[in-house]
């Protein structure tokens, strides 16, 4: 019963997605590819600093590596910029392989390093991604990019063509219909894996790394591995995120995968709180979806002045609330949203531990970085003995 | 040869900078456990006020200001936001300093709009020439200030209750907090040290030869972040060094550009990562940082 | 047990969609489609009986705020006159402007709302931003205009480019100086210039120009973060240049032009439009850009005296009697006739619709803007822009708008260059 009443939100949700872009037009149903592609990133960065305590600010770079393996995996042959001509499906694929293969790559670093200096060891391969994609100008475009051929399998296209005309209950259904459906899919597959990633073997080993890594040593946990392996999983997502965003402009340029869509996907799971999946996925909604819908909806809000007057304008709000938002959940939300929903769902069992805002001083000393949450609060997360039993 | 001997003498001027912002990330990451994040902004701060006082106050009156008031920006920032964290742990407070960041950066972006503000300074757009070599005097004095500062914190840290206070809750906060140190002010005098120094950097910065105080003032500070993680996380000393292997490998980069074509065009803005990448791959925990950061 | 039940409700789900779809299109046979019928003008997306909707997607918050702000000012100036003096085609034109920021996903979902709203398109500002809306707004058929002068946009149909491009004027640039500022055959001309769209074009008309004219080129790349030149300018003296072309923004002219002339290197330096901003002259380096600075552009400047450049003034002053003064105010002014033509255009043919007034605008073959432009526009060549003649200009601070105007220009090279 429990464990129906746990599912049952996971289950509407998914209904309600399934029935928006019917009602939706062009903005919401953008808006919408947009936070599902950050959703399937946001996933991904969770298993590595929610559930491993690492921390990454390259999975911009990861995300690009996606994106452009799938462009070129998918471009048509002897295009302006190179292609292979493969089909789109095992481009998808090869977005996430090829992210993968960069991660392990980067185990040479990424198994040494821990917490907070991994994060900004990955800053650098930020810059060395955009400087790769503005120089290698035939597989990348240059600065101008490339355009992103449309997803498709054999007698269906993911764009206004193939069929041509697509109706469901009198709407048509145009590319971006048809695309939201396709994103919905991996981002099901892409939470569903990601709570088999944390409730694995695997996953166990990286909580214990995360607690203490010389405890895990003594376990007989290869750190070094573990550390690597969860990094290799996060690039995978990050990779796949890459081809859904790509998916959705149509067209990719290195501008889109600067340092602040690694530190978007940051912002999101924090928000969401670390280590929750359901909570990666609130926080990208909300950080996608904010500053376009406030962009969008500035005109229709009395004390917003327009655009180019000099007042406080949609943006500008847009980006002090962004800011007020981040700062707002670290000082009074314990665990992000989902460590919020976890306590409102457990308000009638003993309460928790801690609801009132009043945190330890951070630690003085150059700790290493240890991204402890609590355990308990993660909502969606079935224990050990209910996977089990169904 | 003058060419190569003014491109490196760009190149340590330039590095002396870095390393006073370089140095400000050291001792808050020390001091708190922070990654300040919003260390750019405070910066930008401390020049745009600095741009904004010098002309009915005076360049130097102003100057005293824009210090003090990235300094005491900075401590703010720390007691009222990073020790109210609900979660206090450094992947938190990071995030933390990014929402900060964003806030102010947004205000002063909105603020400073498309102008270019001087900053007023007595030395404008003088020169100084040595041996064929030529530099701008703003770098000069940047490049001699530095190393007074540089001795003074040495002095600081070495020499005098405070400094000693601080390098103790930096080595080991609870043993330091057990005799008798309390770290909510060797924080506090973290942070305003950063602060300051951010400022300096930041005046010298907006100064000749760049225009003056724009929003692009603030991403400068991330310029420092290479040099901060390959001189090792917690080491002052390291944050120096690396300010200055960034410094001159940049002015090389861009000064050779021609012919370092077969690298790719605009080397100047990857190098710098580039170096930290390679760094870190030979010594995961920098040139001078402690063993302890990097364990297994 | 429970798994079963799931799979066989789940596939219901899948029947009971299934019978709700259709692939045959309702509206396939029954001719145009869009509003129709009122009258002998044929409309579509945003137009209606009494407003012309047109959409402007800018940067209000990012970092070309200050002169996006100018151009919407002038734009929303100019429809009031224009709907003050009867409207175009018996409609009042109606202004949405929505703010991207200066990043492309918010500029590609804005653009999804504002599609179906507007007829066309009058600006789509900034280049990352620009170039992820322009194949959208092409599948779409959408009027795009105000979008920066770089060559990749002369590929779109939809797109009318307002003015030449970066290219042509660097090339116009490189021609100058061999023709009025007598640098001889081997002088060697540093071209410092932004990674992208804009910056890389101006690099290849230079390079171009200087092969013709037997020059070398010593290129520098920089990005928008660069403010202090003092390596580049010390790459540039020792390379021996004679003069710089410039393909960057005002921060990036004041730190150059301050270092050259430090340095002692006492060279011309000519800038593509949107180089130069009137409050660089408050910096320290306004001594040296007055002595050397020039610019090429194929908008008019703030200050030139021509009829059309006259009543763009008068209008923006009147409009903001503070606002900064710059070339955005003639630019705007022109996308504003060049939008306005288009729509006149395509309400002549009886067809405003989008791809109506895509094809009016295709029809512009001799567009005569009294000075704006240096020459008549003609936009019948998708691939061609529509003049390759600048106005050259030099940094004054008794000008208004900081630039005091040489004359109009157009030389070998810049008429040959092939663009693409």
């Amino acid at each position: 019963m429990s464990d129906l009443l746990r599912r049952l939100p996971v289950a509407l949700a998914v209904l309600v997605a399934l029935g928006l872009p019917v009602v939706l037009d062009g903005f919401w149903l953008q808006t919408g590819l947009f936070a599902m592609a950050a959703v399937v990133g946001a996933i991904g960065l969770t298993l590595l600093v929610g559930i491993a305590g690492q921390l990454s600010l390259g999975h911009a770079f990861f995300a690009a590596l996606g994106a452009y393996a799938y462009a070129w995996s998918v471009g048509e042959v002897g295009d302006r910029a190179a292609g292979a001509g493969l089909p789109p499906i095992l481009g998808l694929v090869l977005a996430g392989v090829v992210a993968a293969v960069a991660g392990a790559l980067f185990s040479p670093i990424s198994g040494r390093l821990r917490g907070i200096y991994l994060g900004l060891a990955t800053i650098g391969l930020v810059f060395l991604a955009r400087h790769l994609m503005v120089n290698l100008e035939a597989l990348t475009g240059g600065f101008n990019g490339r355009a992103v051929e449309p997803f498709s399998v054999p007698g269906f296209s993911f764009s206004n063509d193939d069929p041509d005309y697509l109706a469901i209950a009198g709407v048509e259904f145009g590319g971006l219909h048809r695309l939201w459906y396709l994103f919905l899919v991996v981002v099901l597959l892409a939470a569903w894996l990601g709570r088999n990633v944390k409730d694995s073997r695997t996953g166990r080993a990286l909580a214990n790394v995360r607690d203490s890594e010389a405890a895990a040593a003594a376990m007989g946990i290869h750190v070094a591995r573990a550390k690597a392996t969860a990094f290799v999983i996060s690039s995978a997502y990050a990779g796949v995120a890459g081809a859904l965003m790509a998916l959705a402009y149509g067209r990719i340029a290195p501008d889109l995968f600067g340092l602040q869509l690694s530190i978007d996907f940051l912002v999101m799971i924090v928000l969401g709180g670390l280590g929750s999946i359901a909570g990666a996925a609130a926080g990208a909604a909300f950080v996608v979806m904010l500053p376009l819908v406030l962009t969008q909806y500035s005109s229709e809000l009395p004390f917003l002045a327009a655009p180019g007057s000099g007042g406080l304008d949609g943006a500008t709000l847009a980006r002090l609330l962004y800011g007020a938002a981040i700062i707002a959940v670290l000082l009074f939300l314990r665990g992000g949203l989902a460590g919020a929903a976890g306590r409102l769902r457990h308000r009638r069992s003993p309460p928790p531990p801690d609801t009132s805002g009043l945190p330890p001083a951070p630690p003085p000393s150059a700790a290493p970085a240890s991204a402890a949450v609590p355990e308990p609060s993660h909502p969606g997360v079935p224990t050990r003995s209910k996977e089990t039993t169904s | 040869m003058t060419y190569l001997l003014t491109q490196l003498a760009n190149g340590l001027s330039y590095g002396l900078i870095l390393g006073l912002i370089a140095v400000g990330f050291v001792i808050v990451f020390t001091s708190t456990g922070v990654l300040n994040f919003a260390h750019g902004s405070v910066l930008l701060a401390g020049a745009y006020l600095v741009a904004v006082l010098h002309d009915p106050i005076g360049f130097w009156a102003a100057a005293v200001v824009g210090i003090a008031g990235a300094a005491l920006l900075a401590v703010l920032i720390n007691a009222v936001l990073v020790r109210n964290l609900a979660e206090a742990n450094p992947g938190t407070a990071a995030i933390l300093m990014l929402g900060v960041d964003i806030l102010l950066l947004t205000e002063l972006t909105r603020r400073i709009g498309n102008r270019v503000l001087t900053i007023g300074s007595p030395w404008g757009a003088d020169v100084f020439s040595f041996g064929g070599i030529t530099l701008p005097m703003s770098r000069v004095i940047a490049a001699g200030l530095a190393i007074v500062v540089f001795a003074l914190l040495w002095f600081l840290f070495a020499r005098t209750g405070t400094g000693i206070a601080m390098r103790a809750a930096a080595a080991d906060g609870d043993t330091a907090s057990l005799m008798g140190i309390r770290l909510s002010r060797t924080g506090a005098a973290g942070w305003a040290l950063a602060g300051a120094l951010a400022a300096i950097a930041g005046i010298f910065l907006a100064s000749f030869p760049a225009p003056g105080v724009a929003p692009t003032l603030a991403i400068s500070a991330f310029a420092a972040i290479p040099a901060w993680v390959l001189g090792g996380f917690d080491s002052v000393v390291g944050a120096i060094v690396g300010g200055l292997i960034i410094g001159v490998v940049t002015a090389l980069a861009v000064g050779y550009e021609s012919e370092l074509h077969f690298l790719g065009r605009g080397l100047g803005e990857v190098v710098p990562y580039a170096v930290m990448i390679l760094v870190l791959l030979v010594r995961p925990s920098g040139l001078f940082g402690r063993k302890e950061a990097v364990r297994v | 047990m429970k798994h079963r039940t799931r799979t066989a409700l789940a596939l219901a789900g899948c029947v009971a969609v299934l019978a709700a779809c259709s692939t045959e299109d309702p509206n396939a046979s029954g001719g145009g489609g869009g509003g129709g019928g009122e009258g002998d003008v044929e409309t579509g997306n945003g137009v209606t009986d009494d407003t012309i909707t047109v959409g402007m997607l800018t940067d209000l918050s990012g970092p070309f705020a200050a002169g996006a702000a100018i151009q919407v000012t002038q734009t929303q100036a100019y429809y009031d006159q224009v709907n003050e003096d009867g409207g175009i085609c018996g409609r009042d034109v109606e202004v949405q402007v929505q703010d991207h920021g200066y990043d492309p996903q918010r500029a590609v979902t804005l653009y999804r709302s504002m599609a179906p709203e507007v007829v066309a398109l009058q600006q789509v500002l900034g280049g990352p931003t620009s170039a992820a809306v322009l194949p959208l707004a092409e599948a779409d058929g959408l009027y795009l205009g105000g979008h920066g002068w770089a060559g990749v946009a002369l590929q779109y149909e939809n797109a009318q480019i307002p003015g030449t491009t970066y290219a042509i004027e660097s090339a116009n640039a490189i021609d100058y100086l061999v023709d009025e500022l007598g640098l001889s055959e081997g002088a060697k001309v540093g071209v410092v210039y932004f990674v992208g769209d804009y910056g890389s074009d101006s690099l290849a008309g230079a390079q171009y120009a200087a092969g013709e004219r037997g020059l070398e080129v010593v290129p520098q790349e920089i990005t928008p973060r660069d403010t202090d030149l003092s390596a580049q300018a010390s790459a540039l003296q020792q390379a021996g240049v004679s003069a710089v072309i410039l393909g960057a923004a005002p921060g990036q002219l004041a730190s150059l032009a301050g270092v050259l002339a430090a340095q002692g290197l006492d060279v011309p330096i000519i800038g593509n439009t949107p180089t130069f901003g009137p409050s660089l002259l408050e910096t320290p380096a306004g001594p040296a850009l007055e002595q050397n600075f020039y610019t090429v552009t194929s908008i008019a400047p703030y200050s030139l005296d021509e009829p059309g450049v006259q009543a763009a003034r008068e209008l923006y002053e009147a409009a903001a009697p503070d606002g900064e003064l710059g070339w955005e105010v003639p630019l705007a002014t022109a996308q504003a006739e060049l939008l306005s033509a288009a729509l006149e255009g395509a309400c002549e043919a009886g067809d405003l619709t989008p791809e109506g007034v895509v094809a009016a605008m295709r029809e512009t073959s001799d567009l005569d803007t009294e000075g704006l432009y240096a020459t008549p526009l003609d936009y019948t060549e998708v691939t061609e822009p529509p003049t390759r003649t600048v106005y050259v200009s030099r940094a004054s601070a008794d000008a208004e708008g900081g630039l005091e105007v040489l004359g109009t220009f157009e030389g070998p090279s810049a008429q040959s260059y092939t663009v693409g």
